[in-house]
């Protein structure tokens, strides 16, 4: 089997997963108790129980809850896989439209901090792996298993307490500083400018503007940063290590120590680029993450990305979102893997398909 | 000895040698120790505090112990650049027994001062409600104290006011948190035309003895309480300061003739005869408390002597021809200090005891963790194990269920399936163990397609055993191992997915749990108090870390050729 084959069937398979996704979601809207109608009904109001019903019945039409099962499986499928998700209980708008407002801010926390961590942690592994056995080994690896096995949220409670509580340097809210509101940084101009009979297009770029911008958004972010970041970089860490330790004890390190080589070179011409096959992998794998990974840790720092979002669909347990952003993750989760197998199949010369 | 005996001999000693083994392992002593110090809390709870977590006295109503977000006690004694704050005030009773108040010359902790003619008191049955109000405390000293206004026809009108007191001493600097005091009156005597012969008024004074005693009882807002003689008449008892009538269902009113109201504590007026610092009616009293919104800021402002006492004036107008009479009768009468600080670890910002929760919390994190892992190592290990030994189709069918589950993503699901159908402790222990048991059972699976191919079971087979036989007697023991491992290893996920849901909003409202304490931090913004944001946390990441030891240390010490090839 070529790697033709090896892909085709891992879309094949994907394209059947995500069908399953379909299903599922549709079974839990089918699980719900109560009619799902109910809520819009007012039950203060003063019209007849007959007008109500009937009132009642013209929105099941209008939402199709009046068609048969399969009807109704097949509309919500296509639904589903074209990101027509309706609208939100809360705003009663179109659920893609604010997920399309909040993810590039859950995008950038997350795609930021696991970068950061990645470098920290493979660093700090390799770093782990020359004084292997030490006590700063063993403390490396206990304090990134301690600091794993922390709720994300209360290390963010922490460090607020912390930073925000007692240092207050940074602030504890949002994504750029209140005092905004109306009165934006610019950091760019688009000038129309007619000269003769010439009409030009002036881009002008205000430094200023900008680095008020930047730094106004770095210094919300920080925080979440940092504490997504502790709780990924123990991860990369135990990874390197691990793998690490596995090619470091085979017969060609030895020879390459034998043949007089650095010890710089030995670790990472040698041991770490036969051992990065896993690391990438598992970074691939984490595009599974990047819009769930920061559910928790947003609703901590009011961030307004997707978690926060969520958390406000929880308060007000309005199930279209909640239901959205569970099959938007699930698609992030199949296209990660395939993504992950792919780079599996052309990086590495060895493996067979099948 | 008989051969069963000998068996469980045998188990024991392989027991006692297994927990040698462990216990000589530094990481597994450790976890050991700390699984047990939790479980010892979490048995030993209502020893470790009289408090219930959701602030909930024995007979389950709900009152709360200190001010709302009240900061630990101990901070008064530690100095300031540590974070102490030496103002902080603490609970006081003032009175002891709020059931009978009793006279200091009968040893109890009441003085009475009488100013003009015909007044006499005396000890009388009780006339209050059969249970205190929440918080005071009402031993078996039943009964109320009778003030009784009498005058003989032929005798001049006179006005006559008596003065019932109680005097402690305030020591604390800093401001108080809160007051509640308590008082049931029974008003009795004669009438003409269905009003009272000598209509009375009451205050219940609070305040410093050198300087200015507060009206906190009843409000001037609440109609006509402080500046008109009242003239208690039948048709006025609906009216909304407060007076029933004692036949309105009231237990244990007292057998004293057509003429008698009760103040209650239950009227429609809640806080008729409830003297809290917080109710509205004390808060928004303009007229009394002008300098600020916090009535127990005013009055309790410095340390010393303070005074707490009712003052009832009898306004008898009637002609002197007449004989009239009008008893009051005292009774629930009490005061409560709350103070800013309370306990070890202080007051939620509903003032229930973060330490009870703490303690209680430890309850529902072992018995959600444990059962979880439970369910969850059970399921896995009969789907690994069928799909392991039964190959084939049944291997397919369920391997390809597992990989499905292992790539939906589990918090989204996880809010989605709890929004749907609830969040109860026992829900969130189905729901994480029907989603948790995927990598433990293909690591099951690929053990059992090892040990399919081993002598022994081909041994079994030739025997003539079934399936079943093999899978449970010759399979399962040697998958055991991995087994405790996973047992010990899914503990710690289970508990910290429960604190990060409850963290959300989705908590069991009848329990307290860690995160749900943490989200009471966001609830109440009160990120700063670091006695209450630290405790759950560390508590989650404690018995955790030691699961995680735990099953590290089980996992060398049970398969010691995995740990080498690893």
């Amino acid at each position: 089997m070529g790697l033709r084959m090896y892909i085709g069937k891992r879309l094949v398979y994907s394209v059947f997963l995500i069908l399953v996704i379909v299903m599922l979601n549709f079974a839990i809207f089918k699980m719900m108790p109560g009619d799902p109608t109910a809520f819009l009904m007012q039950p203060w109001s003063k019209e007849s129980p007959e007008s109500r019903r009937a009132h009642q019945e013209q929105i099941r039409d209008m939402w199709g809850l009046n068609e048969t099962f399969w009807v109704q499986l097949v509309k919500y499928s296509r639904n589903l896989l074209t990101f027509q998700f309706g609208d939100a209980f809360i705003n009663r708008k179109p659920i893609s439209e604010t997920l399309a407002s909040r993810l590039p801010y859950t995008l950038v926390l997350l795609g930021l901090s696991t970068i950061i961590a990645i470098i920290i942690g493979v660093l700090w592994g390799i770093t782990v792996i020359q004084k292997r056995g030490s006590i700063f080994d063993s403390a490396s690896v206990v304090s990134s298993l301690f600091l794993g096995a922390l709720p994300t949220f209360w290390l963010g409670l922490v460090l607020l307490l912390f930073f925000y509580g007692q240092l207050h340097w940074f602030p504890n809210a949002g994504a750029f500083p209140r005092e905004w509101a109306g009165n934006w940084p610019v950091p760019s101009t688009l000038n129309l400018q007619s000269s003769g009979s010439q009409l030009n297009i002036v881009y002008s770029f205000s430094s200023e503007g900008f680095f008020t911008l930047i730094g106004g958004y770095l210094s919300h972010v920080f925080l979440p940063l940092l504490t997504l970041t502790i709780f990924f970089y123990g991860g990369w860490l135990l990874l390197t290590r691990a793998t690490m330790l596995e090619t470091i004890t085979d017969d060609y390190i030895l020879t390459a120590r034998a043949k007089g080589l650095t010890e710089k070179d030995v670790l990472l011409k040698h041991a770490l680029k036969n051992a990065s096959l896993p690391l990438i992998t598992a970074a691939a794998l984490n595009f599974a993450f990047i819009l769930t990974g920061a559910i928790i840790t947003e609703t901590v720092f009011t961030y307004p990305g997707v978690g926060t979002w969520i958390w406000e669909a929880i308060q007000f347990l309005d199930f279209p979102v909640l239901m959205a952003v569970f099959y938007i993750s699930s698609i992030a989760v199949v296209i990660a893997n395939i993504i992950a197998d792919l780079i599996y199949g052309l990086v590495d010369p060895r493996i067979k398909y099948g | 000895m008989s051969k069963t005996q000998s068996k469980f001999a045998f188990t024991m000693r392989r027991l006692g040698h297994f927990l040698v083994l462990l216990l000589r392992k530094k990481k597994s002593a450790f976890g050991l120790a700390i699984i047990i110090l939790f479980a010892v809390v979490a048995i030993e709870a209502p020893l470790l505090t009289p408090y219930n977590s959701l602030g909930e006295d024995q007979k389950e109503r709900f009152f709360p112990l200190a001010v709302g977000s009240a900061a630990p006690t101990w901070l008064r004694y530690l100095p300031t650049w540590l974070g102490g704050n030496p103002d902080l005030s603490e609970n006081l009773v003032i009175t002891k027994n709020s059931g009978l108040p009793k006279l200091v010359e009968e040893g109890g902790e009441w003085n009475i001062t009488t100013e003009g003619e015909g007044v006499s008191h005396e000890t009388c049955e009780d006339v209050g409600f059969w249970s205190a109000p929440p918080g005071f405390r009402t031993y078996s000293e039943n009964g109320s104290l009778e003030i009784k206004f009498d005058r003989e026809s032929g005798i001049a009108y006179n006005q006559s006011k008596v003065f019932l007191y109680h005097e402690f001493y305030y020591p604390f600097t800093g401001f108080l948190g809160r007051f509640i005091g308590n008082i049931e009156l029974f008003v009795n005597g004669s009438t003409t035309h269905g009003k009272l012969d000598v209509p009375i008024t009451v205050t219940v004074y609070l305040g410093h003895l050198d300087g200015k005693l507060w009206k906190v009882w009843p409000c001037p807002n609440e109609a006509g309480w402080s500046n008109a003689p009242i003239g208690f008449a039948l048709d006025e008892y609906r009216q909304p300061w407060g007076i029933d009538r004692p036949e309105s269902g009231l237990a244990g009113a007292p057998p004293f003739g057509d003429y008698g109201w009760i103040i209650s504590r239950s009227s429609t007026a809640s806080v008729a005869s409830h003297i809290d610092s917080e109710s509205s009616s004390l808060v928004n009293n303009k007229t009394e408390f002008r300098a600020g919104r916090y009535p127990q800021r005013v009055i309790f402002s410095t340390p010393g002597m303070y005074v707490y006492g009712v003052e009832i004036t009898f306004l008898d107008q009637k002609s002197p021809d007449k004989q009239v009479e009008t008893s009051v009768f005292i009774d629930d009468f009490g005061l409560l200090l709350q103070g800013t600080s309370f306990g070890l670890l202080g007051t939620d910002h509903h003032g229930r005891s973060l330490f009870a929760q703490l303690i209680y919390g430890t309850r529902i994190s072992l018995y959600l963790g444990l059962l979880v892992a439970v369910f969850s190592v059970v399921i896995g290990l009969a789907v690994g194990l069928a799909a392991g030994y039964l190959g084939k189709f049944a291997d397919e069918l369920l391997m390809r269920i597992t990989d499905v589950l292992l790539v939906l993503p589990g918090l989204p699901l996880l809010i989605v399936l709890v929004a749907v159908l609830g969040a109860s402790i026992e829900n969130l222990i189905i729901l994480l163990g029907v989603l948790g048991w995927m990598g433990f059972a293909r690591m099951i699976r690929s053990t059992v397609l090892s040990i399919k191919e081993r002598p022994f079971v081909e041994a079994a087979k030739a025997v003539g055993a079934g399936p079943l036989h093999i899978i449970i007697n010759h399979v399962l023991p040697s998958v055991m191992s991995l087994t405790y491992v996973s047992l010990a290893t899914a503990v710690p996920g289970a508990i910290t997915a429960e604190a990060s849901l409850a963290w959300l909003g989705f908590y069991d409202p009848l329990r307290m749990s860690w995160g749900r304490m943490l989200n009471g931090v966001f609830e109440a913004n009160a990120i700063t108090n670091w006695w209450w944001v630290v405790p759950p946390g560390l508590a989650i990441s404690l018995i955790s870390v030691a699961f995680i030891l735990l099953g590290f240390a089980l996992d060398e010490v049970l398969n010691p050729k995995l740990r080498l090839r690893r």
